[in-house]
């Protein structure tokens, strides 16, 4: 917006404009961008309260040539649909014992070899880190099938052990890159002190670094959740007779079935929502980039 | 040179051995499946000859594949551009401070918390035949008969990249502003000092400076569009292919790993060769303006 509006602004930049000229400009600007918040902001929020609509839709509010903007005929029969059948407890248990098996793991691989990387000269960090980047280049759907020949043969397809293995391949970068930066802010006179205090590396690790580095373990851990939470692309790979809730969504809205789709996608939303909820004050500054995307 | 390395292991033995899982992880589970991939591609599937490019001559030659092929590039443009030029004007705004900004920002970042195949749900029912947008516009008179909207080409490319761009509008945001907020402010002053009207200030200050910013939101989000997938599958699993979607069905439906993989590979060269031209490019511009 402020660049609309400022191209609007005559280019003299002189200061001999005349005052009410100015100040009337001033009131198109102003009103200008909260008309330009309110569009973003609608926008933003169309697409999900479409979503919680139509769970709640009756069908002759849908199923319809012409169909109307509003709710006008509720209903809770497609929550109740789901909610009752075993549908939703085996793919919402996979989901979260998955899930949480990957950001254990994550963390547990990944901080190790962070704090390692943070400690190292410039030159090989910014290497390293940039070599984990590369790694997030290479098309999921060309790792995951490999993957899934080779986990058929070893028995771990449909299994969650196999999937949270599979997760681990775009998380650990991801949340080494994050946790790269956390012990990259630990300052190293702390290390040292503690060392002339008589703890030894290890002592150092478990009662200084950890302690400290803990909030940015969180988050990493949050992130890498969400990741395997959200993913579809390994699950279609490796999971193929049981489900995960991203899966479900998908087979429904493959099968063409409109308010199944519908209510899955606000259920697997949820607690998406929640954690991202928490983390938002975390994310102000350049501590991510577009690999959180899942 | 033994005994040099012996003393390096004996000093830094515990972290050589907290790297040790991760650089194994990656090994085993990302750079061995890529090779897989890649070798598969050139092995030919009749007689097991390799190198061949075999795989490659039969899947360039068929249609899908080409669909596939145009329909990522033009999803990966017109969802880069609406998402850098969305992003910048909401990190623009974002940098000021107004009253209910807070709140502002917490809706603007909603999607972020939205899974991304979820977006591609959400969008189903707009772009539907008798979805929402075809309805709006009915209402409004622009059209006399519903759009068939989920079609190979350019309208389907752009329902898609519009759900790809409303999930993840709000990371271009975050990485901006971040860039936003590292320009000092007394850069301005200097500028409001010399009398620059602010869009020369924008155009001379801001752009510049921000450019680091702008390359990473850039990249991330390219690779990201590449490799588009979730979205898809969602919104129009056949109807509209794209490359990752082109290896998922060669690989499941028609039991071809080979096509697959070698689909998968062009896939990675495209994001290669992207990369490669976008920093041949602005590399260029900034030695000619330098």
């Amino acid at each position: 917006m402020s660049t609309q509006a400022v191209t609007q602004q005559p280019r003299t930049g002189a200061a001999t404009r005349v005052r009410t000229d100015a100040h009337a400009s001033r009131l198109a600007l102003r009103i200008g961008f909260v008309a330009l918040a309110v569009l973003f902001a609608v926008m933003t929020v169309l697409p999900l309260l479409v979503l919680i609509k139509v769970s709640f839709s009756a069908p002759q509010d849908i199923m319809t040539a012409r169909p109307p903007f509003l709710l006008y005929n509720a209903t809770l029969d497609h929550w109740r649909a789901i909610l009752n059948a075993d549908t939703v407890l085996g793919p919402a248990r996979h989901s979260l014992v998955v899930a949480t098996g990957t950001a254990l793991f994550a963390v547990l691989i990944a901080a190790p070899a962070a704090y390692v990387i943070s400690r190292m000269s410039r030159g090989w960090r910014y290497g390293l880190i940039l070599a984990l980047l590369f790694t997030q280049m290479f098309p999921d759907v060309g790792i995951a099938m490999p993957v899934a020949i080779t986990f058929l043969r070893l028995g771990l397809n449909d299994t969650d052990l196999g999937l949270i293995l599979a997760h681990l391949v775009p998380t650990l970068p991801f949340v080494a890159w994050i946790l790269v930066g956390t012990f990259e802010t630990i300052p190293r006179e702390i290390e040292e002190a503690s060392f002339v205090d008589g703890n030894g590396k290890i002592g150092t690790l478990a009662r200084v670094v950890v302690p400290l580095a803990a909030p940015g373990i969180a988050v990493a851990a949050l992130f890498a959740w969400l990741k395997s939470w959200n993913d579809l692309v390994y699950a279609i790979y490796l999971f193929l007779g049981e489900r995960t809730l991203p899966l479900m969504t998908f087979y429904y809205s493959n099968r063409g079935s409109v308010f199944d789709t519908a209510t899955f996608a606000v259920l697997l939303t949820i607690p998406v929502m929640l954690v991202t909820l928490a983390l938002q004050r975390y994310v102000e500054a350049g501590t991510l980039s577009g690999a959180i995307k899942g | 040179m033994v005994a040099r390395s012996g003393h390096f292991l004996r000093r830094y033995w515990l972290e050589a051995l907290m790297i040790l899982p991760l650089t194994l992880y990656i090994g085993l589970l990302t750079l061995v499946p890529v090779l897989q991939a890649v070798g598969l591609s050139f092995t030919d599937r009749y007689t097991g000859a390799f190198p061949s490019l075999s795989n490659y001559q039969y899947i360039v030659s068929r249609p899908d594949f080409g669909e596939a092929f145009i329909n990522t590039i033009g999803i990966t443009l017109m969802s880069v551009t609406m998402e850098m030029t969305v992003g910048l004007v909401l990190a623009l705004m974002l940098a000021r401070q107004f009253r209910g900004r807070g709140v502002f920002r917490t809706i603007i970042l909603t999607p972020m918390g939205v899974p991304t195949l979820v977006a591609g749900a959400a969008m189903l029912y707009f772009f539907r035949t008798n979805g929402y947008v075809n309805e709006a516009l009915l209402r409004l008179g622009l059209i006399g008969l519903p759009v068939y909207w989920m079609e190979s080409g350019l309208r389907g490319m752009f329902a898609v990249a519009l759900a790809d761009m409303w999930k993840v509008t709000p990371i271009v945001v975050l990485l901006l502003l971040a860039g936003l907020e590292a320009i000092p402010g007394d850069v301005y002053e200097a500028a409001d000092v010399d009398g620059a009207s602010r869009w020369d200030a924008f155009r001379s200050i801001t752009l510049p400076l921000m450019m680091p910013a702008i390359t990473m939101a850039l990249i991330v989000r390219a690779i990201d569009a590449f490799r588009i997938f979730d979205v898809v599958m969602v919104m129009a699993s056949r109807s509209i292919p794209v490359m990752s979607t082109f290896v998922y069905i060669n690989y499941f439906d028609f039991q071809d790993p080979y096509s697959a993989s070698a689909a998968a590979t062009i896939l990675l060269l495209m994001i290669v060769a992207f990369i490669a031209v976008y920093f041949l490019l602005v590399e260029r511009r900034r030695g000619e303006l330098a």
